[in-house]
């Protein structure tokens, strides 16, 4: 099929001035499409497009000026802020003696030793009240894991009033129980100290605090043969952390 | 039977996306409570042993002759005192008895520095078991000298078997308080 044939209008420039009607017969697929033309549908259509390109003109003239509208409709303000974060920082130092560190003799059950810390929140935060202590041990054994029951390393941690006497290991002032003996086993999830206050901002102190570590337990040896399972003869690093919380959240209106 | 059909398929892996993101997000706020100040300090710490080792712990006695022990302290602290669990067997005829004696030397010629020593105890029946009890104090390392002293007629063997208990912290050194 040519395009005459389809389009017989457009390929007759010496088309009649008299409407005509052609038939078209589609040969190739026997449909039948029938087309009327007239002769003054070309000039009809020629003003239609027209028309059409001065209304597409136009429309864009118009959205462009709404365009133009909005944006000068639209308006910014800005303010500033200024925003600083508080740190929490907890220090411990020795109150009187060394402080923790190595325990140089052999432990027996009913040994206790004794070590003097201050803690201090020298943070720009004030910390919430309470504190945490965890005590792991390294290795783990039957020191620290509980395999044994009632034997074992217990710690314990009671607040003087006043720095505490080194030679007795007594106070002179009253004590605070911060945290009754207590199995280290426990400890390795952490305890909670009674009676800690909120620590004031970069000032606040939890001072003359006795930190006691003892050996629990009754055990009897057959010959100089110690039980299978024993505390005895063990050894273990042990690690004290002591963790502040910060105080609650504030809202601040202004 | 239900078919679960490409679009459901999607639907499903879509939720658990979400889930999945929902609970990886939350996670880390829920444990992000806030600041916390931490300090730590170590410590190192080892257990004593405490122990006592006879030298020999079973005795045949077939006649009124003394038998020596020695206990020495094997442990890795002091000891205040000390237990001796005393079997002895019954023979089939007679029924002899024994007694012990501790002496802080050697025992020479059935004699503790001349002397008798000193007396652990009562007298042991024959076909019992005692414990006994000393209160010397040995140091770690140190011995003390036991010989155990039968009376009485052997018809047949009978037999002695001692063995040292040290049980803390009732019989080791006293409590160690230390401050540092």
């Amino acid at each position: 099929m040519s395009p005459q044939e389809l389009h017989p209008q457009i390929a007759a420039p010496a088309a009649p001035a008299v409407p005509i009607h052609t038939h078209i017969e589609a040969s190739e697929t026997n449909k039948e499409n029938e087309v009327s033309s007239h002769s003054h549908t070309a000039k009809k259509e020629r003003r239609y497009g027209k028309i059409a390109v001065a209304g597409l003109l136009t429309t864009s003239v118009g959205l462009l000026a709404a365009a133009g509208v909005y944006a000068g409709l639209s308006a910014t303000a800005t303010g500033a802020e200024s925003v600083t974060s508080g740190t929490l920082n907890l220090t411990l130092s020795p109150d009187v003696g060394a402080g923790f560190s190595n325990f140089t003799g052999k432990m027996a059950p009913g040994d206790t030793d004794n070590v003097y810390v201050n803690l201090n929140n020298t943070g720009t935060l004030a910390s919430a009240a309470g504190l945490n202590l965890t005590v792991a041990g390294a290795p783990a054994n039957a020191l620290t894991n509980g395999s044994i029951a009632g034997e074992g390393l217990t710690v314990a941690a009671t607040q003087c009033s006043v720095a505490w006497t080194l030679a007795t290991g007594t106070c002179a002032g009253s004590t605070t129980t911060l945290l009754a003996p207590t199995q280290v086993s426990l400890a390795s999830a952490g305890l909670a100290l009674s009676n800690v206050p909120a620590l004031a901002a970069a000032t606040g102190q939890l001072a003359h605090v006795q930190v006691s570590l003892g050996l629990a337990g009754t055990e009897t040896s057959v010959n100089g043969v110690a039980p299978a399972s024993t505390i005895q003869g063990l050894s273990t690093t042990l690690t004290y952390t002591f963790t502040e919380q910060q105080r609650t959240g504030v809202s601040t209106n202004q | 039977m239900k078919c679960i059909t490409r679009s459901t398929a999607s639907r499903t892996a879509a939720t658990a996306a979400v889930l999945l993101l929902g609970v990886a997000t939350l996670a880390p706020i829920a444990g992000a409570a806030g600041l916390a100040g931490r300090a730590s300090r170590t410590e190192s710490v080892s257990t004593a042993s405490w122990g006592a080792t006879a030298s020999v712990t079973s005795m045949n006695f077939n006649t009124n002759t003394a038998q020596t022990s020695n206990v020495t302290n094997t442990g890795t602290i002091p000891l205040t005192a000390q237990s001796y669990v005393v079997t002895v067997t019954r023979p089939f005829l007679f029924v002899p008895t024994f007694q012990v004696f501790e002496c802080a030397v050697p025992w020479v010629g059935g004699t503790c520095s001349g002397g008798a020593g000193t007396q652990v105890g009562g007298t042991l029946d024959s076909g019992t078991t005692t414990t006994i009890t000393t209160t010397t104090a040995l140091a770690v390392g140190a011995t003390e000298y036991l010989q155990i002293e039968p009376a009485g007629v052997f018809l047949f063997t009978t037999t002695v078997t001692i063995s040292p208990e040290v049980t803390a912290p009732s019989q080791v050194r006293a409590a160690i308080k230390t401050n540092q």
